[in-house]
């Protein structure tokens, strides 16, 4: 039966299986194919208009040192990095959330790093420096760009109806309400809305977005006990305000975007469409506010005081050394490269229409009024240095903010939810979470 | 964390009666392995291998760079006794129930209409069928288009013309998983439609035409004829919809992301989430194992049923 053509097809068949076999062999082994040659990969978590930015100054690292960078900018950075960790093949540097410092470390992705050898590093801050540091004391990242959140304000349809720049959260509450019912930008159909929400679970945003609101209204996530114990401190009066306060936008028709329960920040982009005229945000988005909806249509307000204070989300971007890379020297330039005034200048992107990747310099010999000379980013620094709060970065944060976002998702889904017993149930969440890292007292 | 495999009918040897034993071949036994080497070295490194992996892993406390900690059936406690997976599970069930009843009889009630040699019904079940071409996550994206949630949404204008007012569709707990549903069916109704069509087209003319001469109606035609013609066509429909909706994920992951309150969390949602948000690849790898496990058992007991039933 068997002729000896179909004998041979059968047998290139088989020798074909078998170069697949040695193909995907290879692939497998050969997973740090950067090698020590190689050019250096580097990764951040951005669209492609930061990316753009972030080329421009690896391109000066280039000119100046003649180590090549591979750079991949990665939306789903979480996602794809749990891959490439699974796989034992990190990206050489990473630069991504100052935040996530204790999720990374606490898995052993990240190479310690000794302060005093940092050239530069003097330059930077004390405080900025303890955001990198890890519960054991340890240095695990080095400060690359720093923020606070502000809250930016369709200054056109506020004028249009006549009412002054919100000073409580009740103002901020009845402007929402004026421009989702009074149609702020006149063209005769109600089709506007107050606030921008990114209220998905997804990534914990809506802990994210919430966060500021719950430190103005006196409530807090975890606190830290004397012996590096941490406990949950969401159960509070404090909390229950803010989250009532919060209930209250989602729960009156038009305060908040129609989808907000189930938006990313990039789904969140009805500031930018004049769809809705109020967004508590990162700096980071001016530069595309300054082309959509417009410089002139609106302003970065000072923050609405809540009823105890003005307290904003602080946040910031750490360079991260990925472990069981081989070119440990390159890696540190690079991180020195970023840190230097020249290259924070870059990235602060002034004098051009893109997005800027350090936001505020993590150098202080950079001064960030001059190179910027705009209020709007004036008002940003002061908020940062006068009432700004970060999430605490030592520990895996990501887990609690994740549960938080779940549970207020969950509250604010339901407007006939009790609040009270709500934030009970989160803070018993955090508590469970923070058991199973061994940090409970 | 592996897509569960589906099965594949296994081939059955058989000597041709009359035909006398002869000394064993090599080259015609191996023959059939040869030709079967590149499809099983595909599967063995895509599939099996990973399943493999998935097992080990879902043993481990994972941390790549650490060391994995051998935890033996932790992860498959912490998965059974989590809430949100219970929840997730009765969100699945309700899904794969919803979509494959609800995809079959649109598929049943298309394939009716559109059976047929005509031109125009051609061209007519080509564009019925687009929806199983299109990749999920695009047809995720359309339809969170469509179904938003303001007076100028593109459902909410079709409603507003026939005096119902804007509904919230995704972004309520209330109707998140029956918009995701609604869009299951439309996904899946069509694939169903095209296997119906096909068990249609072998029902025996003469039946139809002894039933018209004793004078039946439509609806006894249907129960009495083409039902259970079509017994084959829609054992292999709901074999594949029981498949397919355990392991759903793309639709929901794209239309809401689990939310709003975790109402449309299914079982490959919260796996994601906790292999990818909470990092904890370990018991993502323990759900996923456990997920196949009743994929496995579903197939088997949907084949020894349709067995007996064809028996």
């Amino acid at each position: 039966m068997l002729r000896p053509t179909s004998a041979r097809t059968a047998v290139a068949l088989l020798a074909a299986g078998a170069v697949l076999s040695g193909l995907t062999a290879c692939g497998s082994d050969d997973g740090d194919s950067g090698g020590s040659g190689g050019a250096l990969e580097v990764w951040t978590r951005s669209a492609d208009a930061p990316a753009e930015t972030y080329q421009k100054v690896f391109d000066a690292f280039t000119e100046e040192t003649g180590i090549e960078i591979d750079y991949k900018p990665v939306v789903e950075f979480d996602t794809q990095i749990q891959g490439r960790a699974a796989s034992r093949d990190l990206p050489d540097v990473f630069i991504n959330d100052s935040g996530s410092l204790g999720t990374y470390q606490s898995q052993g992705w990240l190479t310690p790093v000794d302060r005093d050898s940092v050239t530069g590093g003097e330059d930077i801050s004390d405080e900025n420096w303890a955001t990198t540091q890890g519960l054991d004391g340890d240095y695990y990242g080095i400060p690359f760009s720093r923020q606070a959140f502000v809250t930016v304000v369709r200054k056109d349809w506020r004028e249009n109806l006549g009412l002054p720049v919100p000073e409580t959260w009740e103002d901020l509450s009845a402007l929402a309400d004026a421009f989702a019912t009074q149609d702020p930008d006149g063209n005769g159909q109600d089709d506007t809305f107050g606030m921008v929400v990114p209220g998905t679970t997804e990534r914990g945003y809506l802990a994210w977005w919430a966060s500021s609101y719950i430190w103005q209204g006196g409530g807090d996530f975890v606190t830290e006990g004397d012996d590096g114990t941490y406990e949950s401190a969401f159960d509070s009066p404090g909390t229950v305000a803010a989250v009532e306060w919060i209930k209250e936008q989602f729960c009156t028709p038009g305060h908040v975007q129609p989808n907000a329960l189930t938006s990313t920040t990039l789904e969140s982009r009805q500031f930018n469409n004049g769809e809705a005229g109020i967004y508590l945000t990162g700096p980071y988005n001016l530069a595309a506010y300054d082309d959509q909806p417009g410089q002139d249509t609106y302003e970065v307000i000072p923050t609405p005081p809540g009823p105890e204070g003005t307290t904003m989300l602080a946040e910031g971007e750490n360079i991260y050394l990925g472990a069981g890379s081989d070119k440990t020297d390159a890696q540190l330039k690079l991180a020195e490269f970023l840190i230097s005034p020249e290259a924070q200048e870059i990235a602060m992107a002034a004098d051009e229409a893109s997005e800027p990747v350090v936001r505020l310099p993590v150098n202080s010999t950079v001064d960030a009024g001059q190179v910027r000379n705009d209020p709007r980013w004036e008002l940003v620094q002061e908020q940062y240095d006068n009432d700004s709060r970060a999430f605490p970065s030592a520990i895996n944060f990501t887990p609690i903010r994740q549960a938080v976002a779940e549970g207020l998702n969950a509250l604010m889904a339901d407007c006939g939810s009790d609040v009270e017993a709500g934030v009970a149930g989160i803070s018993e969440d955090i508590d469970a979470e923070l058991a199973d890292q061994d940090l409970l007292p | 964390m592996t897509a569960p495999v589906t099965e594949r009918p296994a081939a059955a040897p058989a000597r041709p009666p009359g035909v006398r034993r002869r000394p064993f071949n090599w080259r015609r036994a191996l023959t059939p392995w040869l030709f079967l080497a590149p499809g099983l070295l595909l599967a063995l490194y895509f599939k099996f291998i990973p399943m493999i992996q998935g097992i080990r892993l879902s043993l481990h406390k994972v941390q790549p760079f650490l060391g994995d900690q051998w935890v033996g059936l932790d992860n498959y406690r912490t998965v059974l006794e989590d809430d949100r997976f219970r929840e997730a599970f009765r969100h699945t069930l309700a899904l794969g129930i919803g979509q494959t009843l609800g995809a079959i009889v649109v598929g049943f009630l298309l394939a009716l209409l559109l059976e047929g040699q005509a031109k125009s019904l051609w061209i007519v079940r080509t564009a019925v069928f687009l929806p199983v071409i299109t990749a999920i996550a695009v047809v995720g994206e359309i339809w969170r288009l469509l179904y938003l949630p303001t007076g100028d949404g593109f459902v909410n204008t079709l409603l507003g013309l026939v005096g119902i007012g804007p509904q919230p569709f995704l972004d309520s707990p209330d109707s998140a998983l029956w918009s995701v549903m609604a869009v299951g069916v439309w996904i899946g109704a069509p694939y169903n439609m095209v296997i119906i069509l096909a068990g249609l087209a072998g029902v025996e003319r003469s039946l139809y035409e002894a039933a018209a001469v004793d004078g039946v109606s439509l609806l006894q035609r249907l129960r009495y004829i083409t039902l259970p013609a079509l017994r084959p066509a829609l054992t292999i429909v709901l074999t594949l919809a029981a498949i397919r909706g355990l392991r759903i994920f793309t639709e929901v992951y794209v239309l809401t992301g689990g939310g709003p309150a975790g109402r449309t969390e299914v079982w490959m949602t919260r796996v994601f989430s906790l292999g990818f948000e909470r990092n904890d690849i370990g018991v993502a790898s323990a759900a996923s194992m456990l997920l196949l496990a009743v994929t496995l058992v579903l197939t088997i007991a949907v084949r020894l049923l349709s067995r007996r039933a064809d028996t």
